[in-house]
Parts: structure tokens; C-alpha cells; sequence
């Protein structure tokens, strides 16, 4: 009884010593080490899978862990994991056991043979129900440990994209310059095989130029970011200079872009470059999409709450399946073949909508025997969206309204 | 008969000069060279060009900075800017408002890479700039 007793008290001490039991009395920890068991992990080994549930929360004593987050580039990629935290002693790793959905938000590896203290999830949560003065302690310490990992991830990526940013394009660009500059006879002659060649290296650097862009804009989207520049605009403006943008992928398929415009082109509020990068990009898409020679429609309708665009093609629509993760970040249909695109054109386009309060819908078109035969994308823009000024104003009269 | 267009070309990027070099010596300027913002402002003291054409992030000092003294100097007042840069033009001219309080005073901004005919047309543009 003796000997069970003072390993009780080890235990907690060892709870003690980590950054969420810190601040709990003896008596608590002493409780709560009636559910700890020890569990060595050996070097490489997985603790937790991302996505599983929770049953244990898991103070480092020794050794060291990584959690990491499965990252898939593309649906055919081989799925990586990126290390977002590592996890050393008296750290904690497994919160999710006792925070909802009780799935874990991470796969947790062990780097080097690992002691762990695990405590049993479902019993610390019985504890804590019926402890609340507990509870807030130790929620209050996992908030802030949950608060400086997401601080962490935060730096990380801000971190990642202004390197992104400049170092890998400027690279590409004196690779551009360079191609560019023999492509225009700039350093002598070049022969037809050559300059054949020289141009396809043109068109692949500038997809990937596109590419980083992309990823470099994915990150930026934040809907605060997107409504700072929100102004009133001339949609009809914005659905000219789209179509500008979008004719020269047209002239190369021969492909007709039919307008339908409304009656009269009413100004809104909204991001407007932002729009125009939203219809440029629906619109490239179903030039890209559509076989050589076709039609893609173009219309421009008014309700009494929305403007919506909508932009109509008749190539090879998206699967059934695959409809409902077309707006996520790198996905892409199973139906585009060689078609090029990095998969982030749309998901960065639903991310525009959404900082509006709008929305992109697509739907599957049929012909009369149920095959399909085209896609239709509809852009819709609330027309009650306020610009900065607007929204100041606003908060003036309502403070001058109180007094 | 004119005297040749004196131009100096600013940027840290070795082979980005050099791709410039060569387009621009299709034309008969004369052809300056500066690899940071400190050497720029050197040059600049010891001759006027016609044409600045100016990266923005280099080492020691940067395009803004340079833009920065250059404007604020009138034996430049004459002198156009084409900023020439990997940096968006919205973020940049946002930045140096931020810091200045003064909006970006430059004649031409293009994105590297430039296309070469373009390159040509706009210096050919900016050198009959006048202020």
C-alpha cells in the first residue's frame, strides 16, 4: 500500500512538471494520477493517427515528439507529412482526448525513444465534470497551448510565403528573361527546332510562375483583407475587362465567348479586382474545358438581393462524385486529363465569394438522354455589401444615435 | 543629331542585368550598371542618365529608398523611373505610401520578367518623358 502510494505521488509530480497540470492542487493530482500509465514509445514509432479519436492525453517525460499534419498535393500525390510542433518534456501532446470532437487534430510520431505519462481521456474528463474548478484550470492551460500553436502556425506560414514569394520567383523570372530574350533574337539567330523549343520552356515556367502565384494568393485570402478593398464598381466594367483577360486562351481554341448582358448594368459594392480574378478564372477554365470551336456563354442577370454572373460550357462537366470537392484547395477532377492547373483556381475563387457573403454554384448540364454535356458556374454578389467608408459611417450614426 | 540616351539599370540579379543588357544593346543607348541601391545612388551623383530603370529588393539599400532620395533631390527632377521587379505593383506602391506618406512618383512599373519588345517600347516611351 506504502509503495502504491509513493508512486502515486512520482506520478504526480510528474504531472506537475507540465505545462497543463501545473497549477493543480496535491489532492487533485493525486486523483488524477490513479488513471496514469507509463508507455515507452520506441523511435519512429506512430502514437496517433490524424483524424482517429482521442483516448489519451500524453505528458513527455523523455525523449521527444512531432506532430504532423498530412499534407496531399494534387489527388495523386503520395500524401506527406509536415511537421507543425514538436513536443518535448513536460509538454503535452493528445489534448484532443479531453477537448471535441475527441478526434485527434494531428498524427503524433515519436522522434527518439520516448517515456510518456498517459492519462486515461475518458476518466480525466469524468474527473473534470465533476471537479469544474479543475476543469477551467486545466482548460484555461490548454487554450494557451492550443493559443501558441496556432501562433506558431501562423508565423510558419507567413514565414513560408514571403520567402515563397520572392525567392522562387525571382529565379524563374531571370530563367523568363533569359528564354525571352534568345526567343526574340536578342542573342543571334536561332533555328526553327530551337525557337520550338525555347517557347514550350516560355509556357512551362509561366505555369509555374502561375502556380506560386496561386499559392502565394491561396494564403492572402483572408475575408478582412478581401472586404478592406471593398468599393463600388461597374459590373459591367468588371465582365468586359474579364472577357480582355480571358481572349487570347479563346482566339487560341477559336472558341466564341457569347455575352448576354442585362438591360442596364447597376454599380455594387465588392473587392473589385477581386471579382474580376473570380471571372477571369471561371471563364479560362471554360475555355480550357470546352472542345476547340465551341461556345461559352457569358451572362450577367440582376434579382432584387443579387447580381449573378453565370458562365456556361460545354465541355466535359465534373463528375458526380467529384462535385463537391471542386472548391477545394489543390483538388482536382478525375475527368481533366492533361489539362494543366495546380487545382487552386477555384477554391481561391469560392474563398473571394465567401469573404462577399456570396457563393459559386455549379451544376452537371444534360442533353436529353442524361448525358452530360457542358457545366454551368453561377457567381452571386449580395447587393447590400457595404465598402469601409460605409460601414464606418454606419457605427457614427448608431454612437451619435445613443447620446 | 541627338546624342545617345544614357540609361542606368539597377538590379542585384546578375543574370537578370545581363538579359537587359542584351535587349537594350539592340538600341543605340548607353548602358550603365548598378547592383544595389548604394551603387545606384553613386552613379547617379557622378552622371545623370536619361532613364533610371530600378529593381526594388536589393541588398544595402532597396528600390524605395532609392526612389525615396531621388525625389527628393531636384538635380533628379528630370530623371524618369521605370520600376522594374518580381514585387506586385498594388503591394509596392502601398508599401512606399506607408512609409512615405507620399504616393510612389515613378513613370512606368513592369513585372520581370518584361517581354522584350515591350521593354523596348516603354524606354523608347519614358525618354522622351519630360517632367
Amino acid at each position: 500500500m506504502e509503495e502504491v502510494n509513493n508512486s502515486l505521488s512520482v506520478v504526480a509530480d510528474r504531472l506537475r512538471n507540465s505545462e497543463v497540470f501545473f497549477n493543480l492542487a496535491d489532492e487533485d493530482l493525486l486523483a488524477i494520477a490513479k488513471f496514469c500509465q507509463e508507455e515507452v514509445y520506441q523511435d519512429g514509432q506512430v502514437i496517433f493517427v490524424e483524424g482517429e479519436s482521442a483516448f489519451k492525453l500524453l505528458v513527455v517525460e523523455r525523449g521527444k515528439l512531432a506532430i504532423e499534419k498530412k499534407i496531399q498535393l494534387g489527388r495523386h500525390s503520395t500524401p506527406r507529412n509536415a511537421t507543425i510542433a514538436y513536443v518535448n518534456p513536460n509538454q503535452v501532446a493528445g489534448f484532443s482526448a479531453i477537448a471535441l470532437p475527441h478526434k485527434h487534430s494531428g498524427t503524433i510520431t515519436a522522434l527518439e525513444p520516448t517515456r510518456v505519462c498517459a492519462v486515461d481521456g475518458v476518466k480525466l474528463r469524468d474527473y473534470l465534470d465533476s471537479h469544474p474548478d479543475v476543469g477551467y484550470k486545466v482548460i484555461s492551460a490548454i487554450t494557451s497551448l492550443v493559443r501558441g500553436r496556432y501562433q506558431a502556425a501562423t508565423n510558419t506560414l507567413t514565414y513560408f510565403l514571403s520567402i515563397v514569394s520572392h525567392e522562387l520567383r525571382t529565379p524563374l523570372a531571370a530563367v523568363e528573361n533569359y528564354l525571352r530574350t534568345m526567343l526574340g533574337g536578342f542573342a543571334g539567330d536561332i533555328n526553327q527546332k530551337q525557337e520550338r523549343m525555347l517557347n514550350r520552356c516560355v509556357i512551362r515556367v509561366t505555369d509555374l510562375s502561375a502556380l506560386i502565384s496561386d499559392v502565394v494568393d491561396l494564403a492572402r485570402m483572408r475575408p478582412e483583407q478581401i472586404q478592406a478593398d471593398f468599393e463600388w464598381f461597374d459590373p459591367g466594367e468588371v465582365g468586359r475587362e474579364s472577357i480582355e483577360d480571358s481572349r487570347l486562351a479563346a482566339a487560341q481554341k477559336n472558341i466564341e465567348i457569347r455575352i448576354q448582358p442585362p438591360k442596364k448594368f447597376e454599380p455594387i459594392v465588392g473587392g473589385r479586382r477581386r471579382m474580376r480574378q473570380v471571372l477571369t478564372n471561371l471563364l479560362n477554365n471554360a475555355i480550357k474545358f470546352s472542345p476547340p470551336d465551341a461556345t461559352v456563354y457569358f451572362r450577367a442577370l440582376y434579382e432584387e438581393d443579387q447580381l449573378i454572373f453565370e458562365i456556361e460550357d460545354s465541355g466535359p462537366g465534373i463528375p458526380p462524385e467529384d462535385l463537391k470537392y471542386i472548391f477545394t484547395d489543390f483538388f482536382r477532377a478525375s475527368n481533366v486529363g492533361d489539362t494543366p492547373g495546380a487545382g487552386l483556381g477555384l477554391s481561391i475563387a469560392k474563398k473571394i465569394m465567401d469573404a462577399h457573403n456570396g457563393n459559386i454554384i455549379v451544376k452537371n448540364l444534360t442533353d436529353d438522354d442524361g448525358n452530360i454535356n457542358g457545366s454551368l458556374f453561377s457567381v452571386h454578389i449580395p447587393r447590400n455589401l457595404n465598402t469601409p467608408e460605409m460601414r464606418r459611417n454606419e457605427w457614427t450614426s448608431i454612437e451619435s444615435n445613443k447620446d | 543629331m541627338q546624342e545617345r540616351p544614357s540609361i542606368l539599370i539597377v538590379d542585384d540579379d546578375p543574370d537578370i542585368l545581363d538579359g537587359i543588357l542584351m535587349i537594350l544593346e539592340s538600341k543605340d543607348y548607353i548602358l550603365r550598371t548598378a547592383r544595389d541601391g548604394v551603387q545606384c545612388l553613386e552613379q547617379l551623383s557622378e552622371e545623370v542618365p536619361e532613364l533610371l530603370i530600378l529593381d526594388l529588393l536589393m541588398p544595402r539599400m532597396d528600390g524605395w529608398g532609392v526612389i525615396r532620395k531621388v525625389r527628393s533631390d531636384s538635380r533628379y527632377a528630370k530623371m524618369p523611373i521605370m520600376i522594374l521587379t518580381t514585387v506586385i505593383e498594388d503591394a509596392s506602391r502601398r508599401r512606399y505610401e506607408l512609409e512615405t506618406g507620399h504616393s510612389m512618383d515613378i513613370q512606368a512599373y513592369t513585372e520581370k520578367p518584361a517581354k522584350p519588345m515591350e521593354l523596348l517600347g516603354q524606354v523608347e516611351k519614358l525618354l522622351q518623358w519630360k517632367k
